[in-house]
């Protein structure tokens, strides 16, 4: 007969595993084939036989109450082992409401430790800008050193070649006390004294920074205001090459500014990134006062 | 009294969450928990390996509860699962059926039966399990699954095969296990 059918339909067949179009087409096949009947029900046979031998295995008995036991058991193991995640307990509203606890408990034990963190930083950056006005007495090339410090924590490499800084001390041997005391007070009333009408400059730059973060607006001021006092002052005053290293630095303070602002925008929850920014913007303030102190001290510059 | 009250309280939610999230698991264990401990047994051929086995499946249901598939696909994921825990049992130790034939000593139900009697089953089963044994994959799973009632698709979704294929693996598994069997002396 044309068209015989393969073992695999057959046993797809006699399954019946077949679509429905195939169950009936191999159906009227099989009524009218001898051979494909014949070997339909040999492959019956030995389903049977297969059958009846695994059967007395099949029989055995399945320790349902001891196996229902002993997975209870390791269950409860594993539960003490590692508490249930928040899935499994997402139901009631009591863990919920005690994760929120011990998440806040967690947020306030940390701030100590930033805080603490926040403080050494500052310190830091005090630090090394008194030691800076110190030895180098109003260099401007100090700057790089604080540079470094105050952003090294996000991560912007700024740190340039200081090896003019002893050269600038060494040529310029001035009054260091004189020198840092003026400059704090400096700083202190620039930062402090804020203008009411803001000089020209100061419209480029805030419309530079269209959407401003908060507590941005009084460092911008600060800036430009001493900006266009330095301006004002004239910078042919200054030699070419502390020029030079002086507008370094400023590109330099610029650059950590606006990567430390890109940061606090992208992250505007994040404390920390706010206070890195805050830190740039201030590191600035006080180099351009350490520049308006110097042009003090040493008119000459 | 009063911490005793709090007490019962904190323990309260974590029951009700246990009872919630284990009703499935439950339901699962209860449908599914004959066939993979015969699944088991019939490769590992040892009961109390085929315990630790099933042990392992379940826990790994429990552990993968929200990964774990739909009801219609759960056969299928346990049985795989089984396949290969009990694989990798048998690739670490290879015992005998001693083990399993003293457990069913001590276990079977049907321990009334008369001794002569029970003689007998075992030696059809031991001749059946070697007759499958001589059997090659995956026709041999094929035969062992389709023996529990799975379809053809979970058969299929179980050994990683084509649907398609899964009709011929059986009548030639089938057909082998015969030959094999009659030799044996299964057949009498």
């Amino acid at each position: 007969m044309k068209g015989c059918l393969n073992e695999g339909i057959l046993q797809s067949y006699l399954d019946g595993e077949l679509s429905l179009e195939k169950m009936e087409s191999t159906g009227a096949h099989l009524a009218s084939c001898l051979n494909c009947r014949l070997a339909a029900r040999e492959l019956e046979n030995d389903g049977l036989l297969l059958a009846e031998a695994l059967q007395p295995q099949f029989s055995l008995s399945v320790p349902t109450d001891r196996l229902r036991h002993r997975i209870d058991a390791a269950i409860s193991q594993q539960r003490l082992l590692n508490p249930p995640r928040p899935e499994l307990v997402a139901g009631s509203s009591r863990s919920t409401v005690y994760r929120l606890f011990r998440r806040l408990a967690e947020v306030l034990c940390l701030s100590p430790q930033r805080t603490f963190g926040y403080a050494s930083l500052a310190a830091i950056v005090l630090f090394a800008i008194s030691f800076m006005l110190l030895r180098l007495g109003a260099a401007p090339a100090a700057l790089d050193g604080i540079a470094a410090v105050v952003v090294a924590p996000v991560s912007v490499s700024i740190a340039g070649p200081d090896a003019t800084g002893p050269v600038n001390a060494s040529v310029n041997p001035t009054p260091t006390i004189d020198n840092s005391k003026s400059g704090a007070i400096g700083r202190r009333v620039a930062y402090r004294a804020k203008p009411t009408n803001v000089a020209p400059a100061n419209d480029q730059v805030e419309s530079a920074h269209a959407k401003l973060l908060p507590g941005e607006r009084s460092y911008i001021k600060t800036i430009a205001e001493l900006d266009t006092s330095l301006r004002s002052d004239g910078n042919l005053a200054m030699r070419p090459a502390l020029q030079s290293e002086y507008e370094r630095n400023l590109a330099m303070l610029d650059r950590a500014i606006a990567a430390t602002r890109n940061a606090a925008k992208s992250n505007p929850n994040n404390p920390d990134a706010a206070e890195f920014m805050y830190a740039a913007y201030q590191t600035k303030v006080d180099f351009l006062n350490q520049i308006a102190d110097s042009r003090l001290v040493n008119p000459r510059r | 009294m009063n911490g005793q009250a709090r007490a019962l309280i904190d323990s309260m939610p974590d029951q009700i969450a246990t009872v919630a999230s284990s009703l499935s698991f439950d339901e699962a264990f209860t449908l599914h928990h004959r066939a993979v401990f015969r699944t088991a047994r019939a490769v590992v051929r040892d009961a109390g390996l085929a315990e630790d086995i099933t042990q392992e499946v379940f826990l790994r249901l429990f552990r993968n509860q929200d990964a774990t598939p739909g009801e219609e696909l759960l056969r299928p994921w346990l049985l795989r699962v089984t396949l290969n825990v009990a694989r990798n049992t048998i690739r670490g130790q290879s015992r005998s059926l001693v083990r399993d034939t003293v457990y069913s000593q001590d276990n079977c139900e049907t321990s009334w039966k008369a001794p002569e009697e029970e003689y007998e089953r075992r030696l059809d089963i031991e001749a059946a399990r070697r007759a499958l044994e001589k059997i090659k994959e995956p026709m041999r799973s094929c035969l062992l699954l389709k023996q529990q009632g799975l379809s053809y698709r979970e058969i299929a979704l179980t050994l990683t095969l084509k649907e398609t294929n899964v009709g011929s693996l059986v009548a030639r598994g089938r057909k082998q296990f015969a030959r094999v069997y009659g030799k044996i002396g299964g057949v009498r």
